[in-house]
């Protein structure tokens, strides 16, 4: 079977760590839709992480690997692939084992500690694109077609 | 062509994933003496108040939806490979054309003097757990002793806390989780398990246990008496190799495989915590009963069984402490065996509640220790994995804000651009 997936690839040469990713993600996952609020009264914290290392930057997310060691670890069934090969997180079933944590060569699963579960990258499958593309101002992130 | 799978946890699954990969439209049967696919390191957690569906691994839907027929409920006792037949508890036979075995492990119980007594319990299936726990509501159960302070005993001991039992922890080595964590990493952890109000007794062991029918108090070695109205044994667990060996397959300290999950016995594949594994940190085949490792075993067997062949990229120790309140992560070697290491530590546990190792062999990462602040530390893992040059990084590896920018730009493009996530793309380099 085919799979047909769109991914977000980052361009690191096109990065200017502006971290606009990383608000844009925080804003559209929470409540508020507001990114102050979503900071400092839902607690919420970005799915990319923008690296920093003196010129270089690039912005990190859930690669939605061909294999992923996540799914293996995940001890609840809270990970699932679905028949494109994206990767889900349920955050209500994640017991906070953190096994994906420990495990993604990304550092894209992230551990919310405080409320025992992990959360990462879902693609804003809700809102049909990723919010983290559209605000990036320098086309350092793309929507693309699985490579 | 008819697959068989005998045991129901993570490597069946894992297996199940991976023939499905290839090969839609075969049947698959698993046979299990118990009633349902759970998850086995989530089975302590029955002690507090936990919804028992949130331990179903996986639901009817998924076997149904990958064309799986469970037996459940029955013993598979022997496996005859001429005839290409298991036999079941119940005398039924069923045939297969590929067999996989992944009967897991079972809790080893040294001779202790009274262990047949009522109220001692191991803790690696949910029926002993379950078991457990009416014991404890039956009996107005106050003071519990545990024998051993591996993960299974000190999470056991951590819930009954939970539940206001008092509990003291029984260990002949003189610190906790004494194979699987540093000796700084032990010394956190026993903290934060004593602030919960767990007791201690290093250096010790439990000689007899003591009581008429039901279990009152355990004597130990230093002739300490201690009250205990129920008793966990913890101690470890063994490879289960009994149905391999029905069948005359090659067994060392677990079930021998080679790369591709293959016994020595045509059309019998392994894997899971039955098997012997090659850990790539110090190249040795051993037991390494491990969740992440039994899935991706039972999947790789899996991908073979269906014809696609696929080397298992080897395992690692790799363990979470998930139920204290600072997560506890660790991978490899955490406590260098000989001066050859280097150990890069980045202490500030004591200030900001984190604490971050790294050991190091020949400019490769061979194992980390992580505490209280655990984001992004699986590129660590895949350092070890790849076995990437840190020459360069060294002091990175312990820092917070470590990430893909310190790694070579080649191995980024490669993972960013080009997306060789694949399982064979995870090979060492």
């Amino acid at each position: 079977m085919e799979r047909k997936l769109m991914k977000v690839y980052p361009i690191e040469e096109n990065c200017i760590s502006c971290r606009y990713c990383e608000v844009a993600c925080t804003m559209v996952h929470s409540e508020s839709q507001d990114p102050v609020k979503a900071y400092k009264l839902e607690g919420l914290k970005p799915r990319p992480t923008v690296e920093v290392k003196g010129a270089v930057s690039i912005s990190v997310m859930c690669r939605h690997c061909k294999h992923p060691f996540c799914f293996d670890a995940c001890i609840s069934g809270a990970i699932t692939v679905d028949e494109n090969g994206k990767v889900n997180l349920d955050e209500d079933r994640c017991v906070g084992c953190w096994n994906c944590v420990l495990v993604c060569p990304f550092g894209a699963a992230h551990p919310f500690v405080e409320r025992k579960h992990s959360f990462k990258c879902d693609l804003c499958e809700e809102r049909g694109f990723p919010a983290c593309v559209e605000a990036c101002p320098n086309r350092a992130l793309i929507y693309d077609f699985e490579r | 062509m008819r697959y068989v799978i005998v045991g129901n946890s993570a490597a069946a699954v894992g297996c199940i994933t991976g023939i499905r990969k290839v090969d839609k439209e075969n049947e698959i049967v698993v046979i299990s003496y118990e009633d349902k696919c759970y998850s086995k390191p989530m089975i302590a957690d029955v002690l507090v108040d936990f919804p028992e569906e949130k331990l179903l691994y996986r639901d009817k839907k998924f076997f149904e939806e990958n064309g799986v027929t469970q037996i459940l409920g029955h013993r598979a006792i022997s496996v005859n490979p001429e005839s290409k037949v298991v036999v079941l508890d119940s005398g039924e036979l069923v045939p297969y054309d590929k067999l996989l075995i992944s009967t897991g492990a079972l809790p080893f119980v040294p001779p202790i003097e009274g262990s047949d007594k009522k109220g001692v319990f191991t803790f690696t299936e949910l029926g002993s757990a379950k078991a457990f726990k009416e014991y404890i509501k039956e009996n107005g159960v106050e003071e519990v002793v545990v024998i051993g302070s591996g993960f299974i005993g000190l999470e056991v001991a951590y819930f009954l806390r939970e539940i206001g039992i008092n509990v003291t922890v029984v260990e002949l080595l003189d610190r906790v989780l004494g194979k699987a964590l540093d000796r700084r990493g032990s010394e956190i952890v026993e903290k934060m398990l004593r602030d919960k109000g767990v007791n201690f007794v290093f250096n010790n062991t439990v000689e007899r246990i003591e009581g008429d029918e039901k279990v009152t108090s355990v004597t130990l070695k230093s002739g300490e008496v201690l009250r205990a109205d129920a008793v966990v044994v913890a101690i470890g667990v063994r490879p289960n190799t009994d149905l391999a060996k029905t069948a005359g397959i090659e067994v060392n300290r677990g079930i021998v495989t080679d790369n591709h999950m293959a016994t020595n016995v045509k059309d019998i594949y392994a894997a899971g915590d039955c098997i012997e594994c090659l850990d790539i940190t110090d190249g040795q085949r051993k037991p390494l009963p491990l969740f992440p490792l039994a899935f991706e075993q039972g999947f790789v067997a899996g991908l073979n069984m269906a014809g696609k062949e696929v080397e298992y990229l080897g395992g690692l120790p790799l363990n979470s402490l998930k139920f204290l309140e600072k997560p506890v992560l660790n991978a490899g070697i955490v406590e260098p065996p000989d001066n050859s290491y280097e150990v890069i530590v980045n202490d500030r546990f004591e200030k900001k509640g984190y604490y971050r190792k790294a050991i190091i062999k020949d400019n490769r990462l061979v194992g980390f220790v992580a505490i209280g602040e655990i984001d992004r530390v699986g590129i660590l893992t895949n350092l070890i994995r790849q076995k990437i040059d840190v020459s360069n990084i060294k002091e990175r590896l312990v820092s917070l804000d470590f990430g893909l920018v310190d790694l070579p730009e080649s191995w980024r493009k490669e993972k960013l651009v080009e997306d060789k996530t694949a399982y064979k793309d995870w090979r060492a380099v």
